[in-house]
């Protein structure tokens, strides 16, 4: 591809807005040709390689009220632009939701933490290696799918919900906040509107173009995470290839109230099995009123299966998210 | 098929098409639109290794790119340019960080750290660098610089860690000769000069 | 015996450089008038370019021109494999067609893609087995291998094609084809009928072919000036290279100036110079522009010409006596030759098997085919390194059979002093492997760490895996020079390369230590050509330690005989009369008459001569080395050898053990303990040595749990280029500590008693890995390498048949 000869970061304008403001008029009038930059660390590689050639970017990090962790009246509110590191060190976070501090903590690399945000981690685009090649995909505006094919690369790819499409989300902060019952606070210029986590994320069947319901010239600014989970039983585990940079093959996030070794609710997502992170609502169901166990983990695990499209080369993925649910059940 | 393709033809079939800009200001005029304000200055100051430095940094220039090209400080290394390596690992106020990552102008309001900036006016090197020469961490030593960025950033948040900690702190950073554990061992070495 | 430096640490003077960021690689330099060269490479796997058209780029501004490979290949391309300079019949994606040089990188790429260039389509594949099927497509344009007749096809039927997949022994009159021979060593069926009432395994199996991933990747800038080419760029060897890159870019050996102080990284691409040709493509430039050229190399580039190991898919039958003796081997490989050819791993993998366990008999058979993927070379172990980890869980299988232990095994089938190996029967100068299976298993506790075998935690179950490693360690026939001025400090002029194993350094100290001088009056003189360095072997195939120890021992011993003749004029009696100690060269009987070395040097360059190199050289001095002494003529005190041809076979042994816990759950597993021993003579350079040792282990996890190598067969594009999809192992794949030791026991045809080690590192730490999973597996053979968690899972869930693991190539069957 042309990309092999192409690694310099091409000519492109960057706004520095210092304020909300001017941010959300930036991004309102500059639609679809000014790119949001939280850490950019799903930016630089696309324009490096020229598979995406927005006419400026909108460098979010400089606006302090889209940063850092408060005290809300109901539970915490945090800045989208706060750094993967702060959010994994936070003692707020650490203390009440820690399963969000550990997912954070598992992203990538430590520096990619350092500049990296929770709202670039949640928001970047998936990592598809035909899509990021630059290949035209259905995800690129094209009209075929190079992993869904019978000689496609497809180990990475997705065993649920994949429609011409089979990308996955690649967030490990994205089944935290659905786990949690998280809620997206979207700006614009023409008003703000709050979307449950689950809401947040949308699959190729109802948009094969982007992996979130935001609209040009919205900008995520901020995650509220009620009480309602805070200091719940919590289980994340990611299983990646390397122990570092890698993007999860399956990961889990899991939260249960749980009085007297009997699981009084419970919310569960998957990540790197769908293009949205996996809300697992039928094992939500199965374990409300049941005593934690072995047993009841490998049935839970055999229920989040049901239904899996496995391709060519990711029939492992099958197997390893029944054992992660039973892993979080049992644990 | 057509077994002849020209090569724009090709790259059209396989390539998303997307729209070009050449300069961002022609860019507008071609679409009849006015720039909005605010945009960056390219010329800008910049605190690298305790020195201010001005400086014409384009706006999409990484931080990696006005060291090595602009500052001649070349002791930060381009091992991959996309965030995967480690080697062009930089301290922007005390923290690590790939320079061929970030955007300069981003970090234009932080202290900058280079592994030009460690070595103290007499020439005496700093522990992590001595450290590592007493454990002859590097192999080709290309690697290195990022190393020894990574090893300060994590000593200076972390005075005395566990070799277990100094490995987590540098797991940012790829050797590819695989001297980790002699890098690790110079971290240790490094803790104990202080 | 006791030495003043062999067997001591050392600063080695290019450290403090490192740890600075003083150092300077090739991309580093920065010249006048410097331009700035990026490549268009080809997107499409087979291909003819037929028409460029570079009207509109040339007439950007801040475009100085390009080069093609009509400019490079004046009298047309070789029609041969091996790397091009640049290429109008690209055999991969990636491969350079032409270097467009501009004012700055960002012109360049933008006036690359102004370019308008036809291509013709060329069928193409990826993986050889699929070439050797009748009808398959060839990588190359005159056929799918290339040996000495040159180019050829080699066919094999449909059927035994699909049998060779299925997994089913290969037939007698199986075709072998390739560049590289097939070989019996003894009675292979009266090796198999001794096994019988002992054990017998025969599968199939695959190894990965992954990349080098040199974390420097191969810029280059070069510049004329006086009708001398200065070339900045990057190399394992830095005369052996230069001596041959000078043909290459076709400017006389007096006229090339190769400066290259330090190489980040180099693993057996970067060790001659038909392995990195592209250090042309800006020589070429520059003289074409008249202007110094900067091309720097992406990752991607680096991936796509950086070269790759060899990929097998082979089938392997092994059998064992009942007494554990390994009796026979059958090796059948089909190895994966790439893009460009090249690579003889498969026959290095059966010579390994003869001499590292002593098989009393052995067949090798294959076939090597070309396929449109990377280049392949030699990378770290060509051959030993892939079979290692595909052999020792076998080893356990057998001695679990047989009741063995598994280290017993090992030591019974075990390399000793006075063993011979490979298919010539070739004598091995030493080696002392049942000392260095005990050193490791002692140092580990293996005995005591048995009681831990198999045993579950939970969904975790520990594994132990002992490993071995070879490669043959050390040449000779090269040349030394030292120097002394007035101010008696010795100049070790060093043509050994400096990748980061610090031997160009170490290898220095028999020169001092032959002289016995003190490190401090001693100076290694390296890092560019016209430093007028003797010649040397490739610094690959862990050779440097044995071969340059003997050269630079050599030339302070011609220096310290020269020394002898002076005093003996000087001072009285003859040569034998004297000895030296203390940096004085004195009579034996009394010592108080002699003369201090710098008096001695002061003396020679009087004398000119043969003490300066003026006169009787010694024969047979490389043209190279010959140039550069004619260079230091009369300049000061010269020692000079040339190194005799050495007879035998000096082995690198290394011995692992490691204890895992794999979790059954997620298929993951973490390294808990793990040493290594490496068996290489006397230990020149104890930092040096256990540098490689856990260097080789990174590469071993690597090789065996980690390293992916992926084409999309759909368009021939290559899937695994960067350092993320590749999967190189990072800090927290490793171990925390890697524990390491060594034999240290003398070899018998080295100067100071030294052999190299660079490469069984990591054989003996990839083989106890495969060991050590297969262990917690209940002895489950993948027949693979590497073995990652998508397979264990795979393996454990029993999941379907037709759930294809994809972690190495992109081969079909196996």
């Amino acid at each position: 591809m042309v990309a092999t000869s192409h690694d310099v970061m091409p000519d492109i304008e960057l706004y520095q807005p210092a304020d909300e403001a001017n941010a959300l008029e930036l991004a309102d009038t500059l639609g679809s040709d000014g790119w949001l930059l939280g850490g950019g660390q799903d930016t630089y590689g696309w324009l490096k390689d020229r598979n995406k050639s927005p006419a400026a970017m909108i460098e979010l990090t400089g606006i302090d009220a889209w940063k850092g962790v408060s005290e809300t009246g109901d539970g915490i509110e945090i800045g989208a632009v706060t750094t993967l590191t702060e959010i994994a060190n936070h003692p707020l976070i650490q203390s009440r939701f820690s399963l969000l501090a550990t997912a954070a903590g598992k992203v990538a690399s430590p520096q990619i933490r350092n500049v990296g945000t929770l709202g670039g981690n949640l928001i970047q685009d998936t990592r598809c290696w035909y899509y990021r090649r630059g290949l035209s995909c259905y995800r690129a505006g094209g009209n075929i799918c190079y992993a869904d094919s019978p000689e496609g690369l497809n180990r990475e790819h997705a065993i649920f919900g994949s429609s011409r499409c089979v990308a996955v989300s690649p967030s490990d902060t994205a089944p935290v906040l659905v786990a949690l019952d998280a809620v997206m606070v979207v700006s614009s210029a023409g008003g703000q509107r709050l979307i449950a986590a689950e809401d947040f994320f949308v699959g190729p069947a109802r948009d094969i173009l982007n992996m979130t319901v935001l609209n040009e010239g919205e900008i995520l600014t901020a995650v509220r995470i009620p009480n309602t989970w805070a200091n719940a039983e919590y289980y994340f585990e990611k299983v990646a290839d390397r122990n570092v940079w890698d993007f999860a093959l399956v990961n889990i996030a899991s939260a249960m109230r749980v009085e007297g070794g009997v699981i009084q609710d419970a919310r569960m997502a998957c990540g790197a099995v769908e293009c949205v992170p996996r809300r697992l609502t039928a094992v939500e169901n199965l374990l409300r009123g049941q005593a934690r166990s072995e047993e009841l983990g490998s049935e839970a695990g055999q229920l989040a299966v049901q239904g899996a499209e496995p391709l060519n080369y990711n029939h492992f993925k099958v197997p390893l998210m029944a054992n992660l649910v039973k892993r979080a059940v049992r644990a | 098929m057509n077994p002849q393709l020209t090569r724009r033809r090709f790259i059209k079939g396989v390539i998303a098409s997307g729209a070009v800009a050449g300069t961002t200001s022609l860019w507008y005029a071609a679409n009849g639109q006015s720039r909005p304000a605010g945009a960056v200055e390219r010329m800008i100051r910049l605190n690298v290794n305790g020195q201010d430095r001005t400086v014409d940094v384009a706006p999409q220039e990484t931080l990696a790119s006005t060291l090595r090209y602009k500052l001649g400080l070349t002791g930060t290394k381009l091992g991959c340019n996309r965030g995967e390596c480690g080697a062009c690992t930089v301290l922007v106020d005390d923290v690590p960080t790939y320079a061929c990552s970030v955007l300069t102008h981003s970090m234009k309001d932080g202290r900058i750290e280079t592994v030009e900036g460690l070595e103290a006016p007499d020439g005496t090197l700093h522990p992590v660098q001595q450290g590592f020469v007493e454990a002859l961490s590097p192999q080709c030593g290309y690697c290195t610089p990022g190393q020894v960025m990574a090893a300060v950033g994590l000593l200076r948040a972390n005075p005395n860690p566990t070799r277990e900690q100094a490995r987590e702190g540098l797991a940012g950073n790829i050797c590819r000769c695989g001297s980790y554990d002699s890098y690790l061992d110079g971290v240790m070495r490094a803790a104990e000069i202080g | 015996m006791a030495y003043m430096h062999i067997g001591q640490d050392f600063v080695p003077p290019d450290v403090a450089g490192k740890v600075t960021g003083r150092i300077k690689y090739a991309e580093d330099y920065t010249r006048e008038g410097m331009v700035y060269a990026r490549l268009l490479t080809s997107p499409i796997p087979h291909a003819r370019v037929l028409e460029v058209d570079d009207s509109e780029a040339l007439a950007m501004d801040g475009v100085f021109g390009i080069l093609r490979a009509g400019d490079v290949y004046p009298d047309g391309e070789p029609q041969s494999t091996g790397l091009k300079i640049l290429t109008d019949n690209p055999t991969l994606v990636g491969e350079p067609i032409l270097a467009l040089a501009a004012v700055d990188e960002k012109t360049a790429e933008s006036a690359i893609a102004a370019l308008n260039v036809t291509f013709e389509r060329l069928p193409f594949v990826l993986d050889p087995l699929d070439s050797l099927q009748e009808g398959g497509p060839n990588a190359y344009l005159g056929g799918n291998t290339f040996g000495q007749q040159g180019f050829t096809e080699a066919k094999w039927t449909t059927d035994q094609v699909a049998s060779f997949r299925a997994g089913n022994t290969p037939a007698e009159d199986l075709a072998t084809t390739g560049p590289i021979p097939t070989f019996v060593i003894g009675d292979l069926e009266a090796g198999f009928a001794a096994a019988e009432g002992g054990y017998v395994y025969e599968g199939s199996f695959t190894t990965a072919g992954y990349p080098h991933h040199s974390m420097e990747p191969r810029s280059a800038m070069a510049y004329w000036e006086d009708g001398k080419l200065y070339l900045h760029g990057t190399s394992q060897s830095l005369t052996a290279l230069a001596n041959d890159m000078a043909g290459i870019i076709g400017v006389a050996k007096e006229d090339l100036v190769f400066i290259n102080a330090a190489t980040g990284g180099g693993f057996g691409q970067r060790a001659r110079a038909n392995s990195i040709p592209s250090m042309a493509i800006p020589a070429k430039l520059s003289q074409k522009l008249n202007r110094p050229v900067m091309m720097r190399i992406t990752r991607e580039e680096e991936f796509t010409i950086g070269g790759a190991r060899q990929g097998f898919q082979g089938w392997i039958k092994v059998g064992f006596r009942p007494d554990g003796i390994m009796s026979a081997c059958d090796l059948f490989v089909v190895s994966d030759n790439g893009g460009k050819g090249g690579g003889a791993d498969a026959f290095s993998a059966a010579d390994c098997i003869s001499i590292l366990y002593q098989t009393e008999a052995v067949r090798f058979r294959g076939a090597s085919v070309g396929t449109n993927t990377a280049h392949r070379g030699a990378q770290r172990g060509p051959g030993q390194n892939q079979i290692a980890p595909i052999i020792a869980p076998i080893m356990d299988a057998a001695a679990d059979a047989l009741g063995m232990s598994r280290l017993d095994i090992r030591v019974v089938n075990s390399a000793q002093t006075g063993d011979v190996g490979g298919p010539q029967g070739t004598p091995l100068t030493s080696a002392y492997m049942p000392e260095a299976l005990r050193q490791a298993a002692d140092d580990f506790d293996w005995e005591g760490r048995q009681s831990r075998r198999r045993q579950r935690n939970g969904s975790k179950v520990t594994g132990l895996g002992i490993g071995q490693g070879y490669h043959n360690a050390g040449r000779s026939g090269q040349d030394g020079i030292v120097m002394m001025g007035a101010d008696g400090r010795l100049k070790i002029h060093s043509g050994v390369g400096n990748l980061g194993t610090y031997s160009y350094a170490a290898t220095s100290r028999a020169a001092a230590e032959a002289l016995k001088m003190p490190w401090e009056s001693c100076d290694i003189v390296t890092s560019r050509t016209d430093n007028h360095l003797p010649i040397t072997s490739p610094q690959d195939g862990s050779n440097s330690i044995f071969t340059n120890t003997r050269t630079c021992y050599g030339a302070a011993m011609d220096m310290v005989a020269k020394m002898k003749e002076i005093a003996a004029a000087d001072l009285g009696g003859e040569p034998a009369d004297y000895d030296i100690s203390e940096e004085r060269v004195h009579q034996i009987a009394d010592s108080g008459v002699g003369m201090t070395y710098a008096e001695v040097a002061q003396r020679a360059m009087e004398l000119g001569g043969r003490y300066t190199g003026e006169a009787e050289l010694p024969e047979d001095l490389h043209e190279w080395t010959q140039i550069a002494a004619s260079r230091l003529a009369g300049s000061a005190f010269m020692g000079i050898y040339h190194d005799p041809a050495h007879s035998n076979n000096p082995p690198g042994f290394t011995v692992t053990c490691t204890e895992i816990e794999l979790d059954l759950e997620t298929g993951k597993f973490e390294i808990l303990d793990m040493v290594s021993i490496g068996e290489c003579g006397t230990v020149v350079h104890p930092q040096g040595l256990k540098n490689q040792l856990v260097g080789g282990a990174v590469w071993g996890i690597g090789l065996s749990a980690l390293e992916q190598h992926l084409y999309d067969p759909q368009n021939g594009l290559p899937a695994s280029t960067g350092y993320w999809q590749s999967k190189v192992p990072t800090y927290l794949d490793t171990p925390v500590r890697i524990d390491t030791g060594w034999v240290d026991l003398p070899d018998p045809e080295n100067p100071v008693g030294a052999r190299g080690i660079g490469e069984p590192s990591q054989g003996s730490v990839s083989a106890a890995l495969t060991a050590a999973i297969s262990d917690a597996l209940d002895g489950h053979i993948f027949g693979a390498a590497p073995i990652t968690t998508d397979m264990i899972i795979n393996h454990i869930s029993g999941t379907r048949e037709d759930a294809v693991a994809l972690a190495q190539n992109n081969y079909r069957g196996v």
